[in-house]
């Protein structure tokens, strides 16, 4: 081994081609990863550092022996992606079963669970009108509602964050979270892609709120989309800075 | 590669591409063309991080639906279709594994590292074998350990940690070795591409 491969790397001694190599590679984790995938979003010769990694490292996956999953599973990803491009038409029907359902899971608050009963009333997708057409392109929000429990260290208390895919809306509850009046906290998803972050707003203590989601957001919503919470200066991040420190992380499931 | 393997992996790939554009301008028919050239490779790639067939199938579901969705994100002009979807697969596959869904580490340290290199694969074709060539030759120019690092980071998507206490060291340790490395590895395949 040669010297330099022991020469210890701090943390803050890395340049911006480095850290991307250890995104591409996986091991960055956190807050780090956070930050990695945060400035790549805002910053596109960092994203470009990042794409040089993972074209050079792709070929390293050609060691890897092919295997044949079941035949069932091009079924199963046809079926989800019609019942996706088919949109909410079938799936009002049973709303009502499913809402009992939610009820039952511990990601959603009583309270969200009666704004849903609302939103199951008053909502568009109840109109048949109002239903998407088959024909447009790949719609991009999940079939059934999206929840997601994001525990705040070891106070017991947490975030229940569901996606509402018949509004478009995330209901955003933080009962028993209170101010601490120098901070705040700020909530983010975490796209798939890992093209960096996308901000789900700032959390408004002690009430469940309803958020509406833009288009870019709603299509990174999905089953196993990560979510965390940073700690900001009041109002949020600030614009051209990284997000504050993580201090919350939660994965939204199907219910 | 003689001249007309050379050109049937072309093909491959411009189909591919082809596919993905279409799928892309919202041709939902794309879909299955791109899963029938690519499941074999990517569900290899979930099953060899996830370790657990179920796991991987449905990472791998989730590859394809995503991909649907946003098949958009996919730049033909900058990347290879195959090496696009592959590092798309194995970072689903990685996410999965750290969100604690997956017990994860599903193989182990041993096992992990004997494949061999350059096994010759159906759908290997559609890489670009002069890039694959490079990564290779600049990893065997590092030091033994630390490339089996790299490869078990790559590979079975080992955090720091993880690889700090198999290799039963300190952690700063082994993330200074895996950077030294990726220095290393930076400037040989810079160097490669200069040349």
């Amino acid at each position: 081994m040669s010297n330099a491969d022991n020469t210890p790397l701090a943390d803050g001694e890395r340049d911006d081609p480095m850290i991307a190599g250890e995104w591409a590679l996986g091991v960055l984790e956190g807050e780090e990863l956070l930050n990695a995938r945060a400035k790549a979003a805002n910053d596109p010769s960092f994203a470009a550092l990042k794409q040089w990694w993972d074209a050079r490292l792709a070929p390293l996956t050609d060691e890897v022996a092919g295997m044949e999953p079941s035949a069932d599973l091009w079924p199963r990803i046809k079926a989800e992606v019609e019942s996706l491009a088919n949109g909410s038409g079938a799936q009002v029907i049973d709303l009502q079963s499913r809402l009992r359902r939610w009820q039952w899971t511990a990601g959603i608050t009583s309270v969200a669970a009666a704004v849903l009963a609302t939103l199951m009333v008053l909502g568009p997708g109840t109109e048949p009108g109002a239903l998407p057409s088959p024909t447009q392109t790949p719609q991009l929000a999940a079939a059934d509602p999206l929840v997601a429990q994001v525990p705040i260290g070891d106070t017991g208390l947490r975030l229940d964050v569901t996606y509402v895919p018949e509004t478009e809306q995330l209901l955003v509850g933080a009962i028993g979270l209170t101010a601490d009046g120098v901070h705040d906290h700020e909530l983010w998803l975490v796209r798939p892609d890992g093209e960096g972050v996308q901000s789900l707003g700032v959390i408004v203590p002690g009430e469940v709120r309803a958020v509406d989601l833009g288009d870019d957001v709603i299509g990174n919503m999905g089953d196993g989309v990560q979510v965390l919470l940073s700690r900001e200066p009041l109002g949020g991040k600030p614009e051209g800075v990284d997000p504050g420190p993580i201090v919350a992380e939660g994965v939204l499931s199907e219910v | 590669m003689t001249n007309s393997s050379t050109q049937a992996a072309d093909v491959a790939r411009e189909r591919l591409r082809d596919a993905m554009v279409r799928l892309a301008a919202g041709d939902s028919n794309a879909l299955e063309e791109i899963y029938n050239a690519t499941h074999v490779k990517l569900f290899g790639i979930c099953f060899r991080i996830l370790g657990d067939r179920k796991e991987a199938e449905d990472a791998l579901q989730d590859v394809y639906v995503n991909l649907w969705q946003r098949a958009d994100r996919y730049d033909p002009t900058r990347a290879s279709p195959i090496s696009w979807l592959a590092t798309f697969a194995r970072n689903r596959a990685v996410d999965r594994l750290r969100t604690g869904k997956v017990r994860g580490g599903a193989v182990p340290v041993e096992e992990a590292n004997p494949l061999p290199d350059q096994a010759p694969l159906a759908d290997a074709m559609l890489v670009d074998a002069e890039k694959s060539a490079q990564v290779h030759t600049c990893l065997s120019t590092l030091d033994d350990s630390v490339r089996e690092h790299i490869r078990g980071a790559f590979f079975d998507g080992f955090t720091y940690a993880q690889m700090a206490e198999a290799a039963d060291v300190p952690l700063g340790t082994m993330k200074s070795w895996i950077r030294r490395g990726l220095q290393k590895l930076r400037a040989c395949l810079e160097a490669g591409e200069a040349a």
